[in-house]
Parts: structure tokens; C-alpha cells; sequence
């Protein structure tokens, strides 16, 4: 049961409850997959910089062996999932049709599973490691976030080590309908994630770590409890509602920490990490396995198995489909992540990433709009979307600036401290895309900016060259005054017409070239 | 190639099946009204609805804007169901047309439709017909004896009342008897009146005086408010407001010996337009405020303008000049009383 | 009329500050330009252009402004909101020149060309583009003897693809272009 405590909190921050929608995946056990044929791994699976490949086209790989890793910190390394061949190390994808490239690595898989001996023993207990080893367990493992944003775990363990930790927080909160994939790891494996958890809290010298997860997922909080029978790590229910996982919203619910919209939690002295990236980290920890797989919650009305699996990253969002059965005729687009946060897959033969915690595939009665359009009506003000606001926005003053792109207003009324959690959009009666318009909004604020701030700087270089040109023309002009008398004229029509041939013969050779080339 | 974002699910409540729920939360005590008061009112609201469309179907016409999904969001279904209840039944056809005309164009087109508009359309609309047309907007004709002169189930008891305040307000046409005009009209008019006698003593049921029907009415009217509450259709807080003031202020002013005059506590929530004022009318969102503390405040404002109005004002019943005057102030309060916007310091501020 | 009156304020304000700060309304106006400096308007730079307008040229003749410059000018200076006169170029995606490098024969003539001095090479040696530095100008592509310079979308841009603001049947899945920013 909510502690009052937690009942006053959940009160103070607005939030909605949509149909969670997660009985249907939750009926079975994680089914592990079978190896498909063709993996795609893209080189940039969270935030940060792009790893680099470090195989050839045509490399025979082995389960577990590094394919691209990347000395810088913000870089997470990629292992192969599975032994096979490189078909090719620059395949290019647009993950979600943003105009955002990735670059993948695409690995024929020959279905032997070949594994890579693991250098580095098991441990039992992760105390006998130090903190540097733990560390470095970690890094090399390839970790980051399981829960959406992706932040390299390493990373994030390296800036709370700058700042102190005092206490971590393990999101075990999983608010979105239609995800399921942690409470299906907990209940399953809560001593993994138990055990991930205190290697996080030793890891990063925290003094005190709390797991905080929904009130009414009983059978997950049964499994946790059992786990922390002998452990000194506490127990947080929060309210079951929408986004109580994001975040800063689980700060305030479990631990009653406000932190506003720029603020990172590390500031805080707080470090969070979501319940999946807690049992990740205890098994890189103890059996130095990189991160090859991970849970995805695949689930929607067109399928007639919805089912958490154990995937292996790259695995076509296609093959997963398939496995639970899939009625095309009803099938319209595909979801990655939930219904309120997640983005359309641009193609289902594009793979899971690590961050890629669930799978929808959309119908039109569940999803109405999706191919039809939906009209937009008046807004009236009736406000539901500011007491579903759980950043305590007014979304209906916002839409009013958004879409009239009064910038400023929009930004006076905190439209930066929207988290797009679509809380708003779910509610309105009126069905305005209110979370597009902030969106849009956005985006055009920072444009705007960027481009202020190139413009300075293109005004300052033009400045300079009309600068340089005009002396250049004035030291020119003084120069034929002193030169005009002794200089041999032909001697500089003649290198003028050697230049000229030259370029002549140069555009010829590359006309030339070009032909070659078209034939 | 343009990427369709999120969110993809959403609720499936929309604005018009709010609209139709408040229709069949304000459906009990009209039907109640019809009861004792005959169909009067149903008259009103269903020629209001029919001329509300017409107007609303040309508004947008002249605008240029989609008729058959502007129509169909039952806003103006409210609109006419407001309005049809606020003026007296059996009204001529013109002033019907004359008042949802000017609600529906002036009100709330010429604001730029709905959502824009700044004053509530149907208090815009009695209101323009009651500084139009003072006479026919006070005068209280018995529909039933109107409609069907022949049955006998007009209420006989109101006949002796009625002689009693012709003699005591001889110049205004109440002769017709007492159909519409709230029993705190008559409270007003009459002094020590035997309706507000018979308010004092209470509710008094199944005796189908004007009095207990305008009882039962107000009670289906806060009932068909519960009933909103409960889905969730409005907040508590301008209801809440409203009546916690106007209680507040009559039972200060109340006094046992004087009781006609100021009236009772139950009077002034009974025995009056409060309850569908504070449930209906107020909280019409496009006119309300809209964060909660400016809601709070903007429903004081509103009791204190209905009780003052009443008391020491020249109005009857006040309902829609205290709404208009809410509808005022609501700008300003959203404007000041914005909520402290999460993680933040101070309200609206970095 | 609420507008108007905002943008009579707002012009107000700005023009005191100017004369507190000695800035001149050319300052201001230009600092609204793009500062591609890619002459499309037909004065040498954005300044000229600036300048121009200060002294009641038209204020559509921005192409890489687009629409949002053109809005910003006409609040500022108070006139009308017209669209983009099409004789000065249309509407377009932020772009970057790409010299195709193999193909380059050194010739020095983009470089002379580049206002911002985003090409860098030496006579008789490849050249490349700073794309951080490149304007999108164009100005570079007529000069060059074996065209090799192509412009392409400036994909490696902060932002070069911004979510359509909605319109009343916004889950139409629009065109193939993305929306013009």
C-alpha cells in the first residue's frame, strides 16, 4: 500500500492513468529468441558520440567479441551478440524517419553461437573486486541505460564520482502502457537486479539505495521483497501513475527531491538507474559478459502472442514480430518504446537498439489516427491538461503561444521545462496535438538561436574578408604605381597564359576522368 | 518522410461527449421543471437549440470554416439548454431568435468561435435581451394555462398568491402567476410572501407549490453537479467556491427577524438560479479561469457578485451578470495566479 | 490590434535602446538577417542589404531568412507580412557546399569567392570546405571551372530537421520533403 507520504505526493504532481495495457505480455514468462539471420548493429545506440568500428568486411566474429568501442567517455563499446561474418561495416539507416542517419554494422549470423572465452574470472561476490575493477567491468561491458535516454552507465558512475554520490535510486517505475519489460525481470530475476543495485551503490560510494516501483504491481514488489530479504537496500512504493517513472517526477515521489527542468540528478548528490540496467551491470560484473542482449516487452492488438523476450541487440524488429505472430492485415505501424514517449519505427526490418525497452505494433482500433487523420478541434480551456501537467506547465497558454510562434511568451510560460510526456495530448477532449506543437515550438526556438549564433560569427569573417580584400586592393594599386616602370610586361602575360593552359588541360584531364568513370 | 511523433494513444473522452454529459446532468431537473412548472422551459430550449444551429451553421459559414464537425461538437446544444432555462418560458419566438442570435454571433463568433469567446454566450444573450427587452423578460406568463388553458393541473394554490402580490406590486404584469420567476424574485417583490414562507419552513414535498418545485429542481440541479464532479467533467473548485460564498455571505447578513428581506441561507441556494449558476454557468471553461487557485478566486468573485447583486442591487436574479462579471476578472486571474511550474523556485520564473 | 500595438512598443523600446547604445536601426535590422551573406538579394552582403531596407527596401528578398525573417522584419519595421519575392530565389533547406575532392584541380577561384572564408587550399592543391564556417551561399559553385563543388542538406547541423508544426489534419503524412524551416 501508498504511504500517505507518497499519497500527498502523488496528489502535488498532476500525472494521468492511461490503460496500462501490460497484462498480455506479462501472461508468459521472457522467452528467449532464436538467433535470426542478419543482426544490424548501429554504432550510436544512446546519447553521446558514435563508437568505432574496429573489424574488417568479411571478419569471422565471435559471440562477445568487441566490434567497435571508442576511447572517448561519452562512447559506449559494441559486442557481436553472435558468432558470424561482417557483411558490411557502413550500412546506413534512419532509425525513426528524423533525418538522423546512423551508421549500423551488419552481421550475417551463422547460427554456431560460437562464444569468445570471457577473460576475467566470475566472482561470487562482488566485494571481493575493488571500485576501479568494478569500474572497469562496467566500461568494458558496453553498458548503457536500459530505460530510454541511454546514458552510458560508465559515464554516468564516472560524473557521480566527481561530484559524491550520496544516495542511488534504481527506477524500477515502469509508468508507460504497454511496457512490461522490467516488472517481467523482476519477477523473474529480482535477485539480479538486487545485486546490480548494490554493485551500482558500491560502485559509486553511494551511502544509501532505494528501489522505488509502482504500488499495484504486486507480484514484482512480492519478488523484490523476498530479494532484499538480507539486504540493506530500501523499498519505495510510489503511485501508480503516468510519468511517475520519469525521472525527476520518481525523485519527488520516492524521495521527495525537487529538481527542476536543467538539473541533473548527479547535482543532487543522487545517481538513478533503471531496474534493467541494474541486473546488466550484475551480470557484467560478475560474469564479465558484455551487453549482447536485453528484455523487450513486444505487444498490440495485431499480434496474437504478445510476449517479453530476451532479445539480442540488432535482432529485426521484423523477426520479433513474426515470433508472436503477426496478422498483417491489421498490423499498421510499429512503436518503439510506449505509446506516449516512443517514436515510429521507420522499418520493422531495422533492429533493437539497447535502449529499446518495448515494441507496438499498431492497429487502427487501438491506434485511431494513425493513418487516418484526426481532426483537431477548438480548444475550449477546460484545463484537464494542466492538472495532468506533472511539471505543473499550463499547456493551454503554451499551445495558444506555440502555435501563433510567439516564441518568447511560450518560453516565459516554461515551455523548456515541457518533457514532452504527452500527459496533455492524452487528455484533451478536443484531440490537439499539443505535444507536436511544443515540439515544433522548440525546435524552432533553439534553430533560431543556433542560427543567431552562426550568423555572428559568418558577419565577423565577412567583415574580415571585405576587410582584407579592400587593403589587398589598396597594396595592389601601389604596387603597379612603383612597378609599372621596370617590369616586364611579357613575363607576366606569359605566366598568365601558362596558368590559363594549365587550368585548361587540368579541367580537361578531369572531364576525362569523369567519362571513364560514367562508362 | 515527415516523422509522425508521439504520443499515439490517447483518452477517448472528447468534447462532445462532455458536452452531451452535461446535457444529461442538467436532463433531471428540467424534466422536473416540466413537471410542476409545465413544458415551458422544453419549449424554450428546444427553439433555442433549432435557432442556435441555424446561426451557428451560418457564423460559420460567413467564417469559412468546417460546419458539420463545428456543429457536432454539442457546444451549442449547451449553449441553447443555458440559455432556454435562463429566460422565461413561454417567451415569443423573436426573442428566442433575437437572444441565441446575438449569443451565438456576438457572443461567441465575433470572439472568434468556440474557445476564443470571452463572455459566456448564454449570459451574453439574456443579458443583452434582458437590457433590451426589461417587459418581456420579467413578465412570467403560465405556459400550461397558455399552452392547454382547459387542464386542471395548473397549480391552483399559486392563484391566491398571485392576487396577494398583484395587490402588493399592482404596476408589474405577475398576474399570470409564478411558473418561472425564482422564488427569490418573489421574495424580492413580495415581502413576507407566502412562497418564502413556505421556504422557511423547509422542503415540503409532493405539494407542487412553485415553491417545492423550485426545491426539487435545485436539488436536481446540485445532484446533476455531483453527478459531473463524480465523472470528472468539472473540477470542485469553482462550485465549491461559488456556494461556500454565497452560504458565507447570507448567513452572515441573515438575520432571524428580517429573514425576507436579506432571505435565508436556503433561499439563496434553493430557492434561486445558485446551483445551476455554480455548477452550469460558471464553470463553463472557456469563459472560467483556468489554473486552480485563479478557479478558487474567480468563484468567490462570483458569489459575492450573486449575493450582492441580489441583496443590494437593482437585479432580480443574478446569475448572469455575476458570470459576465466573473468572465471579466478571469483573464487577469490566469494571468497572475499561474502554478509554480515544478523544480522551480517562483512561479513562471527561472 | 494587440499585435500591432506589441510591435509599436516592442520598435519603440528597440529604437530607445538603440539611441541609448548608439546603435544604429541598421544594426538592428541586420542582426534579423541570416548573414549568409550570399547576395541573392542583390546587395553585397546582409549590411548593404540591412542598410537598404533602413531605407525602405523591400523586406522579401531574403530566401535563406525564408518566412520567419521576413516575419521578425515586418514587426520590427512595422509592415506589411508579404511573402518571399520568388525573383531573389525560393525557399530551401540549409545548405552546405561539398567540394568533391578528387576532382578538384586546385584552382584557387572558390577561394576567392568564399565571403566567409570557409575554403581553405593552396594553388594546385585540393581544397575543402569548413562546413561549420560554410554559409550556404552558392557563391562558390558558379566560380569553379570543373564544377566540383556540390551544395547538400546540412545534415551534420545541430538541427537540420525540425518537427512539422501541426496543421488541422497533421497525422497526413505530408509530401517528402520535410517542412521548410
Amino acid at each position: 500500500m501508498l504511504s500517505l507520504k507518497h499519497f500527498y505526493r502523488s496528489l502535488a504532481s498532476g500525472g494521468i492513468r492511461p490503460p496500462a495495457n501490460k497484462a498480455e505480455t506479462l501472461r508468459s514468462r521472457i522467452m528467449p529468441t532464436p538467433v535470426p539471420e542478419q543482426l544490424l548493429l548501429p554504432l550510436q545506440q544512446h546519447q553521446g558520440m558514435a563508437a568505432d568500428v574496429c573489424v574488417q568486411v568479411g571478419d569471422q566474429v565471435r559471440k562477445y567479441q568487441l566490434l567497435a568501442s571508442s576511447d572517448k567517455a561519452s562512447c559506449a563499446p559494441i559486442h557481436a551478440p553472435t558468432s558470424g561474418k561482417i557483411l558490411s561495416i557502413d550500412t546506413e539507416i534512419d532509425l525513426y524517419n528524423t533525418g538522423h542517419r546512423q551508421i549500423c554494422i551488419s552481421l550475417r549470423c551463422d547460427g554456431q553461437d560460437e562464444a569468445l572465452e570471457l577473460d576475467g574470472d566470475c566472482v561470487e561476490d562482488h566485494r571481493s573486486l575493488s571500485r576501479e575493477q568494478l569500474l572497469a567491468r562496467i566500461e568494458s561491458a558496453g553498458l548503457c541505460g536500459m530505460g530510454g535516454a541511454g546514458f552510458p552507465v560508465a559515464q554516468k558512475l564516472a560524473a557521480g564520482r566527481k561530484s559524491g554520490i550520496e544516495k542511488l535510486l534504481i527506477n524500477a517505475a515502469e509508468c508507460e502502457p504497454y511496457i512490461s519489460c522490467d516488472e517481467a525481470l523482476i519477477r523473474e530475476r529480482a535477485n539480479d537486479v538486487v545485486r546490480g543495485a548494490e554493485i551500482l551503490r558500491d560502485a559509486s560510494e553511494a551511502n544509501d539505495a532505494v528501489i522505488a516501483i509502482e504500488s499495484d504491481k504486486s507480484d514484482a514488489i512480492a519478488a523484490l521483497r523476498a530479494a532484499l530479504v538480507d539486504s540493506e537496500l530500501k523499498l519505495e512504493l510510489v503511485s501508480p501513475r503516468y510519468p511517475v517513472g520519469e525521472e525527476r517526477q520518481l525523485l519527488y515521489n520516492a524521495m521527495g527531491i525537487k529538481l527542476s527542468r536543467g538539473d541533473l540528478p548527479v547535482d543532487a548528490g543522487i545517481l538513478v538507474f533503471n531496474a534493467g540496467t541494474a541486473a546488466a551491470v550484475c551480470q557484467a560484473v560478475m560474469e564479465t559478459r558484455p551487453c549482447i542482449s536485453r528484455i523487450v516487452s513486444v505487444s498490440g492488438a495485431p499480434l496474437r502472442t504478445p510476449k517479453n523476450f530476451e532479445v539480442l541487440i540488432g535482432t529485426p524488429v521484423a523477426h520479433l514480430l513474426a515470433l508472436c505472430g503477426i496478422d498483417h492485415g491489421q498490423h499498421r505501424r510499429t512503436i518503439i518504446g510506449g505509446s506516449l514517449m516512443g517514436k515510429y519505427l521507420a522499418d520493422a526490418s531495422y533492429p533493437i537498439c539497447k535502449t529499446s525497452n518495448s515494441v507496438i505494433a499498431t492497429s487502427e482500433e487501438e491506434f485511431p489516427g494513425t493513418e487516418q487523420e484526426q481532426t483537431e478541434l477548438a480548444c475550449i480551456r477546460c484545463g484537464y491538461c494542466a492538472d495532468a501537467c506533472p511539471e505543473n506547465l499550463l499547456p493551454q497558454q503554451l499551445l495558444v503561444y506555440s502555435k501563433a510562434e510567439q516564441f518568447e511568451r511560450a518560453s516565459n510560460h516554461g515551455l523548456a521545462d515541457c518533457i514532452e510526456c504527452g500527459a496533455c495530448a492524452f487528455v484533451c477532449p478536443s484531440k490537439i496535438p499539443l505535444v507536436q506543437y511544443y515540439r515544433s515550438a522548440k525546435e524552432s526556438i533553439a534553430w533560431e538561436q543556433d542560427r543567431r549564433e552562426s550568423g555572428k560569427q559568418w558577419q565577423e569573417r565577412f567583415q574580415f574578408w571585405q576587410y582584407r580584400h579592400k587593403k589587398n586592393a589598396e597594396s595592389k594599386k601601389d604596387r603597379k604605381l612603383v612597378t609599372a616602370t621596370d617590369t616586364d610586361s611579357t613575363q607576366s602575360e606569359f605566366s598568365r597564359q601558362q596558368a590559363r593552359e594549365e587550368i585548361a588541360a587540368a579541367v580537361a584531364r578531369v572531364k576525362q576522368k569523369r567519362a571513364r568513370k560514367k562508362d | 518522410m515527415a516523422a509522425v511523433s508521439s504520443p499515439m494513444q490517447f483518452s477517448r473522452r472528447s468534447t462532445r461527449q462532455l458536452m452531451f454529459l452535461v446535457l444529461v446532468a442538467a436532463s433531471p431537473a428540467i424534466v422536473i421543471h416540466s413537471w410542476f412548472f409545465g413544458i415551458g422551459m422544453l419549449l424554450n430550449i428546444l427553439l433555442a437549440t433549432l435557432m442556435g444551429m441555424a446561426a451557428e451553421a451560418l457564423a460559420l459559414y460567413l467564417r469559412k470554416r468546417p460546419i458539420r464537425s463545428n456543429l457536432g461538437d454539442n457546444s451549442l446544444l449547451v449553449t441553447a439548454l443555458l440559455f432556454g432555462i435562463a429566460i422565461p418560458p413561454g417567451s415569443p419566438w423573436w426573442l428566442l431568435l433575437l437572444g441565441i442570435g446575438f449569443a451565438v454571433l456576438i457572443g461567441k463568433h465575433a470572439f472568434g468561435g468556440l474557445g476564443q469567446n470571452v463572455f459566456n454566450p448564454a449570459m451574453a444573450g439574456y443579458l443583452f435581451l434582458l437590457l433590451a427587452f426589461p417587459l418581456e423578460m420579467t413578465s412570467w406568463h403560465l405556459p400550461e394555462a397558455a399552452i392547454n388553458p382547459a387542464t386542471e393541473n395548473s397549480p391552483l394554490e399559486l392563484s391566491g398568491l398571485a392576487q396577494s402580490i398583484q395587490l402588493l406590486a399592482p404596476t408589474t404584469d405577475l398576474a399570470d402567476g409564478l411558473a418561472m420567476a425564482t422564488p427569490l424574485i418573489e421574495s424580492k417583490m413580495a415581502v413576507r410572501s407566502a412562497v418564502s414562507a413556505a421556504l422557511d419552513q423547509g422542503l415540503n414535498l409532493f405539494s407542487r407549490t412553485s415553491a417545492t418545485g423550485w426545491e426539487l429542481v435545485n436539488w436536481a440541479f446540485l445532484l446533476g453537479g455531483l453527478f459531473l464532479l463524480a465523472m470528472r467533467i468539472i473540477s470542485w473548485h469553482i462550485p465549491v467556491a461559488v456556494i461556500g460564498t454565497v452560504l458565507v455571505m447570507s448567513a452572515v447578513y441573515y438575520s432571524p427577524g428580517n429573514a425576507s428581506v436579506m432571505g435565508t441561507p436556503y433561499l439563496h441556494l434553493f430557492g434561486s438560479a445558485t446551483m445551476i449558476g455554480a455548477f452550469f454557468i460558471a464553470t463553463d471553461p472557456v469563459t472560467a479561469a483556468t489554473s486552480n487557485p485563479a478557479k478558487i478566486i474567480y468563484g468567490i468573485i462570483i458569489g459575492i457578485a450573486i449575493y450582492s447583486i441580489r441583496v443590494w442591487g437593482s437585479y432580480l436574479d443574478s446569475i448572469a451578470i455575476a458570470v459576465l462579471f466573473g468572465n471579466f476578472c478571469a483573464p487577469a486571474l490566469d494571468h497572475y495566479l499561474r502554478p509554480r511550474i515544478f523544480g522551480r523556485g517562483q512561479a513562471g520564473k527561472l | 490590434m494587440a499585435l500591432v500595438c506589441w510591435a509599436l512598443v516592442r520598435l519603440g523600446l528597440q529604437l530607445r535602446n538603440a539611441c541609448k547604445r548608439k546603435i544604429s536601426i541598421v544594426d538592428i535590422i541586420n542582426a534579423e538577417l541570416p548573414q549568409t551573406q550570399c547576395g541573392q538579394c542583390g546587395f553585397a552582403g546582409c549590411l548593404p542589404y540591412a542598410r537598404a531596407i533602413s531605407q525602405g527596401e523591400a523586406i522579401n528578398k531574403c530566401p535563406p531568412g525564408g518566412t520567419s525573417t521576413i516575419r521578425r522584419l515586418s514587426i520590427l519595421l512595422n509592415e506589411i507580412d508579404e511573402p518571399l519575392d520568388p525573383a531573389h530565389g525560393l525557399l530551401a533547406r540549409p545548405k552546405v557546399a561539398v567540394i568533391r575532392e578528387d576532382e578538384c584541380i586546385g584552382c584557387t577561384k572558390c577561394i576567392q569567392a568564399c565571403p566567409v572564408d570557409a575554403i581553405v587550399g593552396a594553388a594546385k592543391l585540393m581544397h575543402t570546405v569548413i562546413e561549420d564556417e560554410c554559409t550556404g551561399c552558392d557563391l562558390c559553385v558558379a566560380p569553379c571551372p570543373v564544377d566540383c563543388i556540390d551544395m547538400v542538406h546540412a545534415d551534420s547541423r545541430p538541427i537540420s530537421w525540425l518537427h512539422p508544426q501541426p496543421t488541422d489534419s497533421w497525422r497526413r503524412l505530408i509530401g517528402s520533403e520535410p517542412a521548410e524551416c
